[in-house]
């Protein structure tokens, strides 16, 4: 990188410094680390970025920046984390607005004063708001309060040319104009930079308890899952957690009124105490089962790979959890299952260590199973050798489409290339 | 609708907004009718004889949609009864670079569905097949002409529900629905169409068929459905949609209270939203509105209230008991004087009458409206409605309202008689200063009925030229040439720049200096 | 505020000109054509389309009530009346299911009645059409005529001679709507004559006149037996007129204006003279026609007021007999009915609710509702004579939600109904006992038994 562009950097944001070895996006180390401040200064950046050809990798906390694909080229991370701040919390109108630096723990604390939370997980630690609606993460909640999809209701964004745009705004009900978050949803920081965000905001329960009871084999997992979901008793979440050996468990959040969950609880203890009538079997706690709202892979902080951890996403639909299960269970690879079963979305580990070849047979198996039941595999993270031996992304309909998208917002293709579905 | 008239000038409401004149919106430049022949030659091929209209008077009879006062004949009509033949008939339109407008039931607010003269309007009220009813997937599988309520009724044997209810549920279209991001009263508790559907097979302005998302949420990719629903057509045409289906509650109350006034009515909502309560719909409706639905469906409201709210819990019986105990005991210490609880089917059916015909009914009360549809954050409430009041007085121009209490969406009803000189102007002025009322809140100009042809010129008031111009990259992406439903949503139309191989010259909005290249 | 109406070029907007009154070159001439301000009523919503037999049929605009409203509106505004236009008007059924839906109140009945008067002046119809109809005209409003086919189809019904007639489907082809006339035939029962006056048992509490109707009289004539009885039995003092003849109904639906006019005068006449407080009709149809002689007479200087009188009286029979509350001793009729609400009971009259009561207040019995109730059976009057086709996918639509039900008995308040449902439930192939709302009563007050009522008259 000449001196040009570096001072070209420099000048947009008060914070550029040269790249390290921890800057490492999936292992591709950048020659420079941007810190703006503000959107204005990102959109400066982006800016000096575009005129230049420089290729930009978006960061957040760093917690998820080995999953995808490594960049085919990454001159530049663009660090947000310097933008932290809750904005506003308007707790009548049930918003928060955040820069997406701020870290998903600490909004939650922030709206937590009010009685209130934003619905979605912090499945990854440490994460930010930001990098949690680029990746897409969500964990058991989703079952009643959906994913950041669904909760965030305004987006500022910097697009590959400098340029601001905003969406959608601060009212939950609001169909002027595209819907861009959407778009930028899980897209990897491929499309455009998130730099603030608005999301709604649900109370926070009064009460709730965990239900947890051990399953003997995918069928049975199956049935009572089904059984919950057809059932009254209104779930929070329904979650299965099948690790690769021992007994697989599932578990049933009650939220609400104390009175309502108490009596739900009973009732979803019969569902889930089985045919004798009993449910000496069934946990009733009022604290998370280890593990709750967490993947099933060890962290390192700076994703799965850096543990030696290959991480699985299946989806699918509802019906067909007992096929996944009972295809981890029987797959070349241990693998280790922990998800939402009343959504169809789970995650899988594949332990460190994990003969390429073996994670690739097993990737091939889950992936049948998900796509012949309406749903996906996606690789979201793994060591070298094994993305080096798997399709990632897996098969993607309406690609050209999506490239058509991506030339339109980064037509020189320098947010996050290679990241993303397709080479995108 | 005036009376008076001779001859009906207008029929239904008239619209919130008038965009500005010459816009190349509706296709006046003129049709190129060898090219329209050339795609009724190619869906002749392709479909029954009665599903292709060239006849000026059953073509007139499309001129508009739920928004009658936007009139368009357009060139042609067909009405596919397969993704396939819909697909063609895109494709021939593609090939002849001659626009079309995807049209469902034709009840949208917005003029969404207003034909191109120059265009083809491509109906999909015969494809009306519920492909798949799954309850233990939880999804539905159904094609753009089937009907909200049809989806509900399928469902109900298995003990699941469509959520999203627009007021012309019984009415309005799946397909008209995912264009729109319909929303409805119980879109509070459980989320917009977006939420609902998790899957679309979209024929693309170039007539390709493709599949966004499906059964399992989460598509790997770019969300390309989340931006498909609510793009207003403008994205291609869904000729399926598989939607969620929500898990019928065990319980369901549905409480009327009735209000001195709106501010007690107000206060009421915000007291219950602070309780943690989260209702499945808080509606209000104010003493005119009241009158007109009184006068149209006889709901029998508690006389001489300035406001009701109707207020549905749904969950578990033991939390819907213990929610109504809060909401009764917060209504009465908001001075509610009367409150009621339908106690069958029948009894809640009657209250939501009341509600969801009350657009309709204001037909009773005034000779021409205007339906407005802006969002406040719901804590303005009470201060935009007293600057509506005293917008009112100030004008002259009666508004009632009715109005998505819980999540701050309004619609407000201008009320005047076309017969009277001015008045139209005078309550086109009062219904824009709602809308600035709504941008200035930090609201939106509209909740649920769309931009469409109404309120693009309102667009730029609440997003700058940079974000209209990023939101057109999308438009770019899928429809390149700008014929999928052109004119709305946006004031001013975005050329796509060349794109590799499709070349084609300076576009003639281009060149007639009504749009640049950015 | 004006209209940004934009036509298509492709046909000048320059011979359509808002004179602000009706165009003499448009579709209608300037006597009573569909009024303006009654179209103006339609804001255009479409809440009234799921309600429309045609446009469930072919989901299409121009055969939805919104898009007959606008091709009237076209009409208005300079359009000619043209063969599509006049088909579209055609095709619709007058089950006014529309008007029950609509939440702005627009009155469609009186909107496709004064278009159907001026398709019948303007609009020149093809030779078969035209003779067709002239057999309906010259048949249906005629009970003696009526009654004259009686024996001879009962022969050929009792020889199976319909039936095999049925299979051949040598009819269908050559004269689809007469096949229809002839399955529409209902297996007649044995004839019942009405005297001209029944007196009142127990406490007299009115006197009614009551209308023998044509189809009614002559292929039901069970149905105004039990009429009379039930109506004697609460106290009603029943006169029939014996100079009475046709209300003028299917000419006044189907754009017959002065035919239906003199039917009308002269009933109106029959029943003057007789000084009854009600006058009682067990015919929907019927019904709904007499209770708008006022409009139908309005130009008339001499009969103008006397129509209003009449029309005043004019009650259907389960409505007086709500009114007047059960008297007489219902007996147990233990067994399962769905109701059908005829269109012109439910949607022309808006009674819903009290023959739904007198069947309920029948011990024993069980009243079921029947999916898509409000959508038309497709009989409307001769509707499925004229247009065989749709009237026959209505009917099995109808039949297949009837015997959904589960019901044992089929109830109905009107004789076109009757034949109609019962073609279509034959076709079924899942049979079931039909009857008029009165003879259940008749039934249930005279002590007969489920089985008497079932096999009376069964469909085939």
């Amino acid at each position: 990188m000449d001196q040009a562009v570096r001072s070209a950097l420099g000048s947009a944001c008060e914070e550029l410094r040269d790249a390290t070895e921890a800057d490492a996006v999936d292992g591709v180390v950048p020659t420079v680390v941007a810190r703006p401040g503000s959107t204005e200064q990102v959109a400066e950046v982006l800016k000096a970025a575009a005129a230049h050809g420089v290729a930009v990798v978006p960061r957040g906390r760093g917690t998820k920046l080995s999953w995808g694909r490594p960049p085919a080229r990454a001159d530049l991370v663009l660090d947000v984390s310097a933008m932290d701040r809750v904005l506003d919390h308007a707790a009548g109108d049930l918003i928060v607005e955040a820069q997406a630096g701020a870290r998903l723990g600490d909004v939650q604390a922030a709206v937590a004063e009010g009685n209130q939370r934003l619905g979605v997980d912090e499945t990854v630690p440490g994460a930010s708001v930001g990098g949690t609606v680029v990746a897409g993460t969500s964990g058991p909640g989703r079952l009643a309060l959906g994913t950041m999809r669904d909760l965030m209701i305004g987006v500022t964004v910097v697009r590959a040319d400098g340029v601001v745009a905003k969406a959608g705004g601060r009212v939950v009900k609001n169909v002027a104009g595209y819907d861009l978050g959407k778009l930028v949803h899980g897209s990897y920081g491929t499309l455009a930079v998130v730099t603030e965000a608005v999301f709604r905001l649900h109370p926070l329960p009064a009460a709730r308890r965990f239900l947890t009871v051990e399953v003997d084999d995918p069928g049975h997992a199956h049935r009572l899952a089904q059984a919950v979901l057809h059932s009254h008793v209104v779930p929070g979440a329904l979650e299965i957690d099948q690790p690769a050996h021992g007994s697989a468990r599932l578990t049933v959040l009650l939220e609400g009124i104390a009175a309502g969950v108490a009596g739900r609880t009973e009732t979803a203890a019969a569902l889930l105490g089985g045919s004798d009538g009993g449910h000496a079997d069934v946990a009733v706690t009022e604290e998370p089962p280890t593990g709750w709202g967490r993947y099933p892979w060890q962290d390192s902080g700076t994703g799965a790979a850096d543990a030696g951890a290959t991480a699985l996403k299946a989806t699918f639909a509802i019906s067909a959890l007992a096929d996944v299960l009972q295809a981890a269970r029987s797959a070349p690879a241990p693998v280790d299952v922990r998800g939402s079963a009343g959504v169809g979305v789970v995650y899988a580990a594949l332990p460190p260590g994990t003969d390429p070849a073996d994670a690739a047979a097993t990737v091939d198996r889950l992936r049948t199973v998900c796509t012949g039941h309406g749903g996906s595999l996606v690789v979201l993270d793994a060591p070298r050798a094994v993305k080096d031996a798997v399709d990632t992304w897996g098969p993607i309909p309406a690609l050209d489409l999506m490239r058509r998208v991506k030339d339109q917002f980064d037509p020189d293709h320098r947010l996050a290339p290679g990241r993303f579905v397709g080479g995108i | 609708m005036s009376g008076t008239h001779g001859t009906p000038t207008t029929a239904g409401p008239t619209p919130a907004s008038v965009p500005p004149q010459d816009t190349p919106a509706t296709g006046e430049a003129g049709a190129r009718p060898e090219a329209i022949e050339a795609i009724a030659e190619t869906a002749r091929r392709l479909l029954p004889e009665d599903g292709v209209i060239t006849d000026r008077a059953r073509l007139r009879t499309y001129e508009c949609d739920g928004l009658a006062h936007y009139k368009v004949t357009p060139a042609l009509v067909v009405m596919p009864e397969t993704a396939e033949q819909l697909a063609a008939v895109v494709r021939a339109c593609a090939e002849q670079h001659v626009p079309f407008v995807a049209r469902g039931s034709g009840t949208g607010l917005s003029g969404g569905a207003l034909p191109r003269a120059d265009g083809v309007l491509v109906v999909t009220s015969r494809m009306r097949a519920i492909r798949e009813v799954r309850p233990d997937d939880q999804r539905a599988v159904v094609e753009p002409g089937v009907i909200n309520l049809d989806v509900t009724r399928a469902a109900t044997p298995h003990g699941y529900y469509y959520a999203p209810d627009p007021s012309s549920q019984q009415i309005c279209s799946i397909g008209g629905n995912v264009a729109e991001n319909s929303g409805g009263a119980h879109c509070l508790k459980y989320g917009f169409t977006t939420t609902h559907v998790t899957g679309a097979e979209l024929v693309t302005p170039d007539g390709d068929v493709v599949q966004l998302g499906g059964t399992a949420p989460d598509s790997p990719g770019y969300d390309l459905l989340g931006a498909v629903v609510g793009s207003e057509g403008t994205l291609g045409v869904v000729t399926a949609a598989t939607v969620r289906l929500v898990r019928s509650p065990e319980e369901v109350r549905t409480v009327l209270a009735g209000f001195a006034s709106t501010d007690h009515a107000g206060a009421a909502t915000s007291a219950i939203i602070a309780a943690g309560i989260v209702p499945a719909a808080i509606e209000m409706m104010d003493a005119l509105a009241i009158e007109a639905a009184e006068a149209a469906v006889h709901c029998n409201y508690p006389a001489g209230a300035g406001a009701v709210l109707v207020i549905e819990l749904d969950g578990a019986a033991v939390e819907v008991e213990h929610e109504f105990g809060e909401v009764e005991r917060l209504c009465r210490d908001n001075e509610a004087f009367e409150i009621r609880v339908a106690t069958d089917p029948a009894e809640r059916a009657l209250i939501w009458k009341g509600r969801k015909s009350a657009f309709a009914a204001v037909g009773r009360i005034s000779p021409d409206y205007i339906v407005q549809d802006g969002v406040i954050p719901r804590t303005a409430l009470p201060e935009v409605l007293r600057a509506i009041a005293d917008l009112s007085e100030s004008s002259g121009v009666r508004v009632a309202n009715v109005f998505h209490a819980g999540d701050g969406n309004l619609h407000p009803l201008v009320l005047f008689d076309d017969a009277v000189e001015g008045a139209g102007k005078a309550a086109e002025e009062v219904s824009g200063a709602i809308l600035d009322l709504c941008i200035g809140h930090g609201g939106s100009i509209t909740g649920e009925h769309g931009v469409g042809i109404d309120k693009a010129a309102y667009m730029p008031k609440m997003f700058s030229d940079e974000d209209l111009d990023t939101m057109q990259l999308v438009r770019c992406a899928f429809d390149p040439d700008g014929i999928s439903n052109p004119g709305k949503v946006f004031p001013t139309p975005r050329l796509c720049g060349e794109v590799p191989g499709r070349h084609k010259g300076a576009h003639p909005l281009q060149e007639a200096g009504l749009a640049e290249v950015f | 505020m004006t209209d940004r109406t934009v036509d298509s070029p492709a046909v000048p907007a320059a011979d359509l000109v808002d004179l602000g009154m009706p165009s003499p070159h448009g579709a209608f001439d300037e006597h009573h054509p569909p009024d303006a301000a009654l179209i103006g009523d339609c804001v255009h919503c479409g809440f009234c389309l799921p309600t429309c037999p045609t446009y469930a049929l072919w989901g299409e605009e121009m055969d939805s009530p919104r898009g007959r409203i606008y091709l009237m509106k076209e009409g208005l505004e300079g359009e000619p009346m043209s063969d599509s236009m006049v088909q579209h008007f055609d095709r619709c059924l007058g089950c006014m299911a529309c008007v029950t839906a609509c939440p702005s109140g627009v009155q469609y009945d009186k909107l496709i009645e004064a278009t159907r008067n001026q398709v019948e002046r303007h609009h020149e119809r093809t030779k078969p059409d035209k003779a067709l109809r002239s057999l309906i005209f010259a048949l249906f409003p005629h009970r003696k005529r009526l009654e004259v086919l009686r024996g001879p189809l009962r022969g050929v019904q009792r020889l199976g001679l319909d039936r095999l007639l049925r299979r051949t489907g040598l009819l269908e082809r050559v004269a689809p709507q007469l096949a229809a006339m002839e399955s529409l035939a209902p297996r007649l029962g044995r004839r019942e004559a009405v005297p001209p006056r029944v007196p009142a048992q127990g406490q007299q509490r009115a006197v009614v006149g009551m209308l023998t109707g044509c189809v009614q009289g002559a292929f039901f004539p069970g149905v105004n037996a039990a009429t009379a009885r039930v109506l004697s039995a609460e106290g009603c003092e029943v006169i029939v007129p014996e100079s009475q003849g046709c209300c003028g109904a299917l000419s006044a639906h189907n754009g017959r204006e002065p035919e239906a006019q003199d039917y009308a005068r002269r009933l109106i006449e029959s029943f003057e003279a007789t000084g009854v407080e009600y006058v009682v009709v067990n015919a929907a149809g019927c019904g709904s026609t007499m209770k708008e002689y006022a409009d139908l007479l309005r130009d008339d200087p001499h009969y103008a007021d006397r129509a209003q009188a009449f029309a005043d009286k004019v009650r259907d029979v389960s409505e007086i007999l709500a009114e007047l509350g059960p008297q007489a001793t219902r007996h147990p009729l233990p067994m399962s009915v769905a109701y059908h609400d005829a269109c012109h009971l439910a949607h022309a009259q808006g009674v819903r609710a009290q023959p739904r009561q007198l069947l309920r207040d029948v011990p024993g019995l069980e009243l079921r509702e029947i999916a898509e109730g409000e959508l038309c059976c497709g009989s409307a009057g001769i509707y499925n004579i004229l247009n065989p086709g749709p009237a026959r996918e209505l009917g099995d639509r109808k039949a297949a939600n009837i015997v959904a039900t589960g019901a044992d008995l089929l109830v109905t308040a009107n004789p076109g109904c009757l034949m109609q449902v019962a073609s279509a439930i034959e076709r079924s192939g899942h049979p079931m006992g039909m009857a008029h709302t009165v003879e259940l009563l008749d039934a249930s007050i005279r002590g007969m038994s489920v089985d008497d009522l079932t096999t009376t008259r069964n469909t085939r």
